[in-house]
């Protein structure tokens, strides 16, 4: 049995029009992970979450969830697996409490206290048609009645656009309280809202037309990665400098700011023994590395355009 | 017991500090200060992660790297608790954390044009502040 929760070989999906959503991406998620798939709207994040839960088709490659691929894989496995779209589309007429009882008939694993204790947090009506309710409400719906059934694996397409900072909270602790009850639990949230990824991410991945362009472990980042600024005296410019693992340099003037990858901050003492030569380096959180990430894709996007 | 519900916890998710760093730096500043005392509980894996709002395994390993630096003890099937004896740290190890916290002192310092006298007399103050 493989350990990995998810996993893409070689996944590509183009659209008709010839627009490519996902190109030969490559993505193992052992189990037990908070993966957050990082990218800008468009970047693919959507198209390979439908790709893995068996809602499109690939045209080449394969994406399994615990060993299966789901456009083929029968109801059983398929209810291990649970899924809140981008725009979640409930049936507008019916009620929670309804269909909560509707969904708690597909799945033998519907835990009702956790449905009910969820709704009543978020102060979710019971009684009124879904269709009435609020877009955030209709989200924070789709959420809860996706947690009850207690899958193994989560997919969550942009779960927290559109609720206000109080009901992100809300949404954070519920996955909090679900991974403390069931540390097993693999989730994957798709976002472009960074912020709250690094209370609960494990990893994270970044996507950018279609491809995987980095994909780590978050302490791992958060110690490895740094802003280095060097200043060096008027006399002397950086002529000859190497910086060790470095991804981005930008000098103007006498300044250099660097983002490096390093083992650790000693790879750059040999500049603090130059002559006036100042330098101070910065730890980097999540939002600011997948900034610089983009910044140097798109930097070399351009070098490749030129060349 | 009553001691440590009280406490708050306040996590950074936008900072360069990994989480369960963030978390023990907390921690060893409740029992520097006065806020947790030996002997006292943590709070259980699953109502910190809560309360912190953060994944149950940060906590986890929290917990461990604190039991590995002499600060909390884990007791089996009773959880974590503020260990007897919390000067376990290393000279080296210690010398290392307070040149990092003296270094952001002085540059804060400098920025607002202290001088050397009054910086060191603030320092004796808060010094005094806290029960040794």
């Amino acid at each position: 049995m493989s350990d990995l929760a998810l996993e893409a070989i070689n996944l590509t999906k183009t659209f008709s029009g010839g627009k490519v959503a996902v190109s030969s991406l490559d993505l193992g998620i052992p189990k037990g992970t908070v993966y957050g798939l990082m990218g800008r709207n468009g970047s693919g994040k959507s198209t390979a979450i439908r790709l893995f839960l068996g809602l499109l088709k690939a045209d080449s490659g394969s994406a399994r969830i615990l060993g299966h691929e789901l456009w083929t894989a029968t109801r059983p496995v398929r209810s291990r697996v649970g899924y809140v779209a981008q725009q979640p589309q409930l049936p507008g007429w019916m009620n929670l409490r309804d269909l909560g009882r509707y969904v708690a008939h597909l799945y033998p694993s519907w835990d009702q206290k956790l449905f009910e204790t969820a709704a009543e947090r978020w102060e979710l009506p019971m009684t009124a048609p879904v269709g009435r309710l609020s877009a955030g409400e209709q989200r924070k719906s789709a959420v809860v009645l996706a947690l009850a059934p207690q899958p193994e694996v989560i997919l969550l397409d942009e779960p927290t656009a559109g609720l206000d900072t109080i009901a992100k909270r809300e949404f954070v602790n519920l996955l909090v309280e679900t991974l403390a009850d069931r540390p097993d639990t693999t989730m994957v949230l798709s976002t472009h809202d960074v912020g709250d990824l690094g209370r609960l991410a494990n990893e994270v991945g970044v996507m950018d037309r279609g491809r995987l362009v980095l994909s780590h472990q978050v302490e791992e980042l958060q110690q490895t990665m740094r802003k280095v600024q060097i200043i060096y005296p008027d006399d002397r410019g950086p002529e000859g400098l190497r910086l060790p693992g470095l991804i981005r340099q930008e000098t103007v003037g006498s300044v250099v700011t660097a983002i490096c990858r390093l083992a650790n901050d000693q790879q750059l003492d040999f500049l603090r023994s130059e002559a006036g030569v100042r330098m101070e380096i910065f730890p980097m959180g999540i939002e600011d590395i997948f900034v610089e990430v983009f910044e140097s894709v798109e930097s070399t996007l351009l070098q490749d355009a030129r060349n | 017991m009553e001691r440590q519900k009280a406490l708050h916890f306040q996590i950074d998710p936008r900072s360069g500090l990994p989480v369960y760093r963030q978390l023990m730096d907390q921690i060893k500043y409740y029992v520097a200060s006065g806020g947790l005392r030996a002997g006292d509980q943590l709070p259980s894996i699953r109502d910190l992660a809560v309360r912190a709002s953060v994944n149950p395994t940060t906590v986890v390993k929290c917990y461990t790297e604190l039991q590995h630096e002499g600060v909390v003890e884990m007791k089996h099937g009773k959880g974590a608790f503020v260990a007897a004896s919390t000067s376990e740290l290393s000279d080296i190890e210690r010398r290392k954390l307070l040149s990092q916290l003296a270094k952001q002192l002085v540059v804060e310092a400098k920025q607002l044009g202290a001088s050397k006298e009054s910086v060191e007399e603030v320092v004796r103050e808060e010094w005094d502040r806290l029960p040794s």
